[in-house]
């Protein structure tokens, strides 16, 4: 095939798509484990990272704390705001609706991100602000430009995902989150508390999506609506690894969808891209539909046959 | 007042985009976040062809309508067998394609979309002010209402809420539950492309951030605050999420940058709270606003619970005895009846294998007319994957099944209903939404309602079909002796009640052969007793029965022929005394020895 571009620019993308990619696995693994596991569809989980954002930005230039313990604050605080929606919102809602939860849940979390990122318009206004952080940084290595940020945003990526694939696989808390995804019912029965592992589930899910966010604010702006592409880049990263897969792979999966992303941009117009993706995933689940007894099986509970 | 007239024009498009969603959502259960999209085809080819060609707006709304409703069809075919999450994702990745496609076409006005659109032309009277708006949408509202109440409260809604309860088992009635699910997204898609272009020419614009996210979002929220399956529930809906902004501007007077703020966080909070108050909506389904304004406030179903209660089946033992038939026969006398009685339905060498695992091996079954054929086993034997087998559920690798010498094997569960073979579920499976007498109406073949075009030109014999439908399905209800539960959701039922019920559905199909899973399975000895009657009695009305049953009494009384099944072939067959005095079945499952 002929590439319309020259090694330099392949390259560019690549370290591009690479970094961009370190992004979507990141909030996709946090996804992946909320929905995954507690099976709500979070939809507020964009307002939950721009929330992060804003925290950490109030933390720094409001607080006038330095940037390193304003960044841990803001995500940690958007954490709990996290783990406080699914105790305070989806549990109750839950239980109350029973069969049709998973499109109650669907609705409030809906309704939670409209009425967060305008209630963060309201206090802290539309505009979008720059968040002066440390001292941004390029390096030239090998033809390619890229930031200190990025940098960083990739290795907290890879490290997060590490820790928690490790959690998960030798951990106590690691067989319990997992026990709970196979079937919440069964690991009550066994003494395992799954209430309280879908708030621990939504606690470090928020966290990837905070640290996803102070990034993003870092190299570009913090502004209202900036969760709301995130959180699609989310649905469609844990979807295509499948809810119930380890974060190695959600994460892998996060980086090959910036990467096609990227590579889409040699030979259609930037202004594609993004529909090309929504186009490899309508072309994935209709894939999936066909198959439906392999997709049974990549969802989150195995139907148990009768 | 031109203004609040505006916000009425508002009130009556959006409410046209969210009629056509709920009859997706509501009746049929599929949810969608892509309809603002169909909306913006709508939107989008009304503005293009009068832009571009000088088409009169309605020749527009119509291409885009059809081009929505094939666009909608080919959507439905991967989202037949997605659950709720994956269809939400769907949808969604759909309208950003749809979306992005529209910003990537320069002819399409790229981001900036189609602007400047001329004034709608209706029949020579030019649409510019907010008054001349108010009839046309009150008109098309009032259209596409009436459209999506002729569906969904028809025979065919009725289908459609079936699917929305459970595929599986409206598919097992004989229902065409794919082509429902592809009509239905089609109809409604081509109906939100409708809205759409009202609500171009009403803003003479069509742009991509019209019909963005943030109007799929609002649209969606209409349809829940109203009530899914409620249509006045939906124009309700509209009126509120709508005139929030202007009320809290000028009622309340907030600054009207703030009010916007304000008026989502309202809205966004009151959703939350909503599905935790209130998640069927302000309007629940089947709620009428015009009934409950006549004083007929929904019957309260007192549901006799009173301990001792037992079906008052219209005299199974009185109607068997008025039509000659002794009651009591014994089992070798069944047994002879048995092997004169001509066959059905036979399967030879049927077989189906999951990997490594055998579920079913070169099997032979006859069933034969006016008999009772049990099936048992242990546990894990395959009893229910024969039945699957036999109904076109699971698909056999080899071997042919033939109901009254008519291959069935490559058909689906639907079409082997129709041609006579039912079967009903060991985990019951009604429609827990829809009352029982519904659940036993969706149940009765050949109906006339149950089609799109009769429903639209043919009404009075809709009306017809209908009534002999539910009298029909009152038959049967009492049949079963659950006359008095008629208008009860059978969700509410107790589970023996519910075992009735779906007896009393399999029998109204008026199908030859019915393979029942554990009829009378998980129930006290006295109700065995009536159901175990009215199994009788449908073999002395002629039709033929195969029942798969753990319980030897059961059995002992039902069966005039049994086949015993261990891991997935038949090993033993005769009558169940026979059985039980093999040594080697005595000792491994029976546990006589």
């Amino acid at each position: 095939m002929i590439l319309a571009v020259d090694a330099e620019t392949l390259r560019q993308l690549t370290v591009d798509g690479f970094f961009r990619g370190c992004s979507y696995g990141l909030l996709g693994v946090g996804f992946a484990l909320i929905l995954g596991v507690t099976g709500r569809f979070h939809f507020a989980y964009g307002f939950t990272y721009t929330f992060a954002a804003y925290m950490a930005f109030t933390f720094t230039f409001r607080v006038d704390l330095p940037f390193w313990p304003s960044a841990v604050l803001g995500v940690l605080v958007a954490a709990v705001v996290g783990a406080a929606i699914e105790r305070l919102v989806y549990r109750p809602l839950a239980a109350n609706a029973g069969p049709t939860a998973l499109l109650a849940v669907f609705v409030a979390a809906l309704g939670l991100g409209i009425a967060g990122d305008n209630l963060v318009r309201l206090f802290w206004g539309s505009e979008t602000q720059a968040y002066f952080g440390p001292t941004k940084k390029a390096y030239h290595v090998w033809d390619t430009v890229f930031l200190n940020f990025d940098v960083w945003q990739a290795a907290s990526g890879i490290v997060i995902t590490i820790l928690l694939a490790l959690t998960l696989r030798y951990s106590a808390l690691g067989r319990r989150i997992k026990a709970t995804r196979v079937n919440p019912d069964l690991a009550r029965t066994i003494g395992i508390d799954a209430d309280s592992t879908y708030v621990i589930c939504f606690f470090l899910g928020t966290i990837c999506a905070g640290v996803a966010a102070i990034w993003y604010a870092l190299k570009f702006t913090v502004d209202p609506a900036m969760g709301s592409s995130p959180i699609i880049y989310a649905f469609v990263v844990a979807f295509l690894a499948g809810t119930a897969r380890s974060p190695i792979r959600v994460f892998i999966t996060g980086v090959l969808v910036a990467l096609i992303e990227q590579y889409s941009s040699i030979w259609l117009s930037v202004r594609w891209t993004q529909t090309a993706v929504f186009v490899v995933l309508v072309g994935y689940l209709t894939v999936l539909a066909v198959r439906s007894s392999a997709f049974a099986a990549r969802f989150r509970r195995p139907i148990m046959r009768a | 007042m031109e203004l609040w007239l505006n916000y009425l024009d508002q009130v009556l498009i959006y409410a046209t985009l969210a009629l056509s969603l709920n009859l997706l959502l509501g009746y049929a259960g599929q949810v969608s976040v892509a309809h603002a999209s169909f909306g913006a085809i709508g939107g989008y080819a009304m503005g293009y062809l009068s832009l571009t060609h000088n088409w009169n707006f309605l020749f527009g709304t119509v291409i885009g309508m059809a081009l929505a409703f094939v666009i909608g069809s080919i959507v439905a075919l991967p989202a037949l067998k997605l659950t709720v999450e994956y269809l939400i994702l769907l949808t969604l990745a759909v309208s950003s394609v749809i979306l992005g496609l529209l910003i990537a076409t320069p002819s399409m006005g790229g981001t900036f979309g189609l602007i400047g659109l001329p004034t709608a032309n209706l029949f020579g009277w030019h649409l510019r002010e907010p008054h001349d708006w108010v009839l046309p949408s009150l008109v098309a509202m009032l259209i596409v209402y009436a459209i999506c109440h002729r569906i969904g409260e028809s025979p065919t809604g009725r289908v459609l809420k079936g699917i929305r309860e459970d595929p599986i088992s409206t598919q097992a009635l004989g229902k065409n539950v794919f082509g429902y699910k592809v009509a239905v997204f089609g109809i409604s898609s081509a109906l939100a492309a409708f809205a759409g272009a009202l609500l171009a020419a009403w803003l003479q614009l069509a742009t991509p951030s019209v019909y963005g996210f943030a109007f799929a979002l609002t649209i969606f929220a209409i349809v829940i605050f109203g009530g899914m399956g409620n249509l006045t529930g939906t124009v309700l809906g509209a009126a509120v999420v709508v005139l929030l902004e202007p009320v809290l501007r000028r009622v309340v007077k907030i600054e009207a940058a703030r009010a916007s703020i304000v008026q989502l966080i309202v809205y966004g909070l009151a959703l939350a709270v909503l599905m935790r108050v209130r998640p069927q909506g302000a309007l629940p389904e089947g709620f009428s606003i015009w009934r409950w304004l006549r004083g007929e406030r929904a019957r309260r179903h007192r549901i006799e619970m009173v301990e001792g209660w037992v079906p008052k089946s219209i005299g199974v033992h009185e109607r068997a005895q008025a039509e000659g038939v002794d009651d009591v026969s014994d089992e070798i006398d069944r047994h002879r009846k048995w092997l004169d009685a001509p066959v059905v339905l036979e399967t030879s060498g049927v077989g189906k294998r999951f990997g490594g695992i055998v579920a079913a091996n070169d099997l032979h079954i006859e069933l034969r007319r006016g008999t009772i054929a049990a099936l048992v086993g242990p546990n894990g034997a395959g009893k229910t994957t024969v039945f699957n087998l036999l109904t076109g559920a699971i698909a056999p690798d080899a071997g042919s099944v033939k109901l009254n010498g008519e291959e069935l094997v490559g058909l689906n569960p639907a079409q082997v209903a129709r041609k006579g073979l039912v079967r009903s579920f060991q985990d019951v499976r009604l429609f827990n939404r829809l009352s029982c007498l519904q659940n036993v109406m969706m149940a009765v073949q050949h109906q006339a309602g149950e089609n799109f075009a009769t429903l639209a030109f043919a009404h009075r014999r809709v009306v017809a079909v209908e009534e002999k439908t539910r009298t029909a399905a009152m038959d049967w209800l009492g049949f079963v002796g659950m006359t008095d539960f008629a208008d009860v959701p059978a969700g509410a039922l107790s589970y023996g009640q519910t075992k009735l019920v779906s007896l009393a559905r399999v029998l109204a199909t008026e199908a030859e052969v019915l393979l029942l899973d554990e009829p009378a399975s998980g129930i006290d000895t006295r109700w065995v007793d009536t159901i175990l009657d009215l199994i009788e009695t449908v073999r002395e009305q002629g039709r033929t029965v195969c029942v798969v049953e753990h319980n030897l009494h059961v059995v002992g009384r039902l069966a005039d022929h049994t086949y015993f099944m261990e891991l997935g072939e038949i090993t033993a067959a005769g009558t169940i005394a026979e059985l039980t005095n093999t040594p080697r079945l005595a000792e491994a499952y029976f546990g006589t020895s």
